[in-house]
């Protein structure tokens, strides 16, 4: 019993760290341009693909630098030519963009790489068990659980020692006054996005690993990536990352005693959340 | 005198409502300019035209010679513009250093270390929040913030709002000091009788419309005139000594 409740705990954090890594991109674009970016699971998917189509060039690790770095180049792209256009005005349009793009990525893999989910090779010493006992332990999840650690580790140290985060961070409160202190704020939003697909791609590249390529992985993903950022509270990204990792954890918890409730508890959980605490667990009061 | 800054015939809207009607000033170069008037007359108004936030649906602004109207403000920003915005505006989620790191780096004598010599209150506060500070501080630290672009022309709305009187006089101190040092200023003020002390040129604003227009020495001579500016005003001036 202990096992299968340790399987499912350790289960649950690798889910809720790829909900947290999709919900801290989510949350960065948020913040500083309003934009509800449906379209983050596509670009988690494309990051996969193109890890998926690089690695017989560059292998498994040259996939997991260079792939996440071109969907944030794509990323960047979308953000100049489509995104940036719909700033300042209702989030209602930036929404419907993005969810239209969101269908687009969808059917643009299954167009370019088929419907089938294809398998997705990672190097053999990470994929066998640590230890017999328990077998869920493979290398390779506790390698996501490092790599995920460290893009975090990482975004934090980039948001709070870098003048480009600590713009990030002036920008999100006040957007208007970082632009009257010279900063280009095209570009600071430029480069925000492109720092939040970075964390969509560097998640699809570990996500396909554990779970094969198919078209529809991202959108499986993206729900739940919302529901961390409203449990963990707007505005907040530690908060963002807690949400994430506490709704994985529950959701594999909860399959241990009640399967077929593990989906819709993370829905229970937000319900819970905002009856008593409306602005999350971390968020600012009146942020939104 | 050459001109740092020359607005000419700004109209400006905020949604349906007219606020400013053909307004034109000039900064010159080196000097202090204030711009004064009641609450309402629409000087903030007048500078958000000026550095682009609010842009002007007529009119033309040229500073240091080049047309900026319809730049964005960061564009104006980056030409030497520091503008200390009305209410400071400090980030209140950053701390003082990081406030600091926000302009961008244009090069010259300013830099974190300078501000911090300026204003040895803000070295002491580097580490605490923006919302931790008095507002003395935080207006040392949104005329700091707007020193970092290494500016040519400085652009102070309502400095002195708010503010206990000794901290007044070190705001003003401190705009006689940057004209001392060759930068020009434009300043907005409800605290008529100090900013005309100040100020080498003056002009009045009413109801969107430049009432007044000439040297400050000349308009303080004016008592009267001087007396329904200052009395107008929400702020309490402060009496010199």
């Amino acid at each position: 019993m202990t096992q299968l409740i340790l399987f499912n705990v350790f289960n649950g954090l690798i889910v809720g760290a790829f909900y947290a890594l999709m919900a801290l991109g989510l949350s960065l674009i948020l913040n500083l341009s309003g934009v509800i970016n449906f379209a983050h699971g596509g670009f988690l998917a494309i990051g996969g693909y193109i890890a998926f189509t690089l690695m017989p060039f560059i292998g498994f690790w040259g996939g997991l630098i260079v792939a996440p770095v071109l969907t944030a180049i794509l990323g960047i792209v979308v953000e100049r030519f489509l995104i940036r256009r719909l700033y300042g005005r209702d989030p209602l349009y930036s929404l419907l963009l993005t969810f239209g793009l969101a269908f687009i990525f969808e059917d643009g893999t299954r167009f370019i790489w088929g419907a089938q989910s294809l398998p997705f090779q990672v190097p053999g010493w990470l994929v066998t068990p640590l230890s017999t006992d328990y077998f869920f332990l493979t290398g390779y999840r506790l390698f996501m659980v490092l790599v995920v650690a460290s893009a975090v580790i990482g975004l934090f140290v980039i948001l709070g020692y870098t003048r480009l985060g600590i713009r990030i961070r002036a920008g999100t409160l006040d957007l208007e006054t970082v632009s009257v202190l010279g900063v280009n704020v095209r570009v600071l939003r430029s480069m925000n996005f492109g720092l939040g697909v970075y964390l969509a791609g560097l998640a699809g590249v570990l996500a396909v690993g554990q779970l094969g390529l198919q078209p529809t992985i991202g959108s499986s993903l993206i729900m739940p990536s919302f529901v961390a950022i409203i449990v963990g509270g707007l505005g907040s990204l530690p908060g963002t990352l807690l949400g994430g990792l506490l709704i994985g954890v529950a959701s594999g918890l909860t399959t241990v005693f009640f399967p077929s409730a593990s989906e819709a508890v993370i829905y229970v959980m937000m319900a819970v959340v905002l009856l008593v605490r409306p602005r999350g667990l971390l968020g600012e009061e009146g942020r939104f | 005198m050459t001109a740092a800054l020359i607005a000419e015939g700004l109209h400006t809207y905020y949604g349906k409502s007219h606020i400013l009607h053909g307004v034109s000033l000039e900064a010159g170069e080196g000097q202090v300019t204030a711009l004064l008037g009641r609450n309402g007359a629409g000087k903030t108004t007048t500078l958000r035209s000026l550095m682009g936030l609010t842009a002007p649906r007529e009119g033309r602004v040229t500073i240091f010679g080049t047309a900026t109207t319809g730049w964005p403000p960061f564009r104006v920003a980056a030409l030497g513009v520091g503008y200390v915005p009305e209410g400071r505006k400090i980030f209140p989620n950053l701390s003082v250093e990081e406030n600091l790191m926000v302009p961008l780096e244009r090069p010259g004598p300013w830099t974190i270390a300078s501000i911090y010599d300026l204003f040895p209150r803000l070295a002491e506060r580097r580490f605490n929040r923006g919302r931790q500070l008095s507002g003395g501080e935080q207006e040392m630290l949104s005329i700091g913030r707007a020193l970092l672009l290494n500016p040519k022309l400085l652009i102070l709305d309502e400095p002195s709002q708010g503010l206990a009187p000794l901290i007044v006089r070190e705001v003003f101190r401190i705009v006689a000091k940057m004209r001392a040092e060759g930068i020009s200023v434009l300043l907005v003020e409800q605290n008529v009788r100090m900013s005309l002390e100040v100020a080498d040129h003056a002009y009045v604003l009413d109801d969107g419309h430049v009432v007044y227009s000439g040297p400050a020495d000349e308009l303080a001579a004016d008592e009267a005139r001087v007396q329904s500016l200052a009395g107008a005003s929400a702020e309490e001036w402060t009496p010199q000594s």
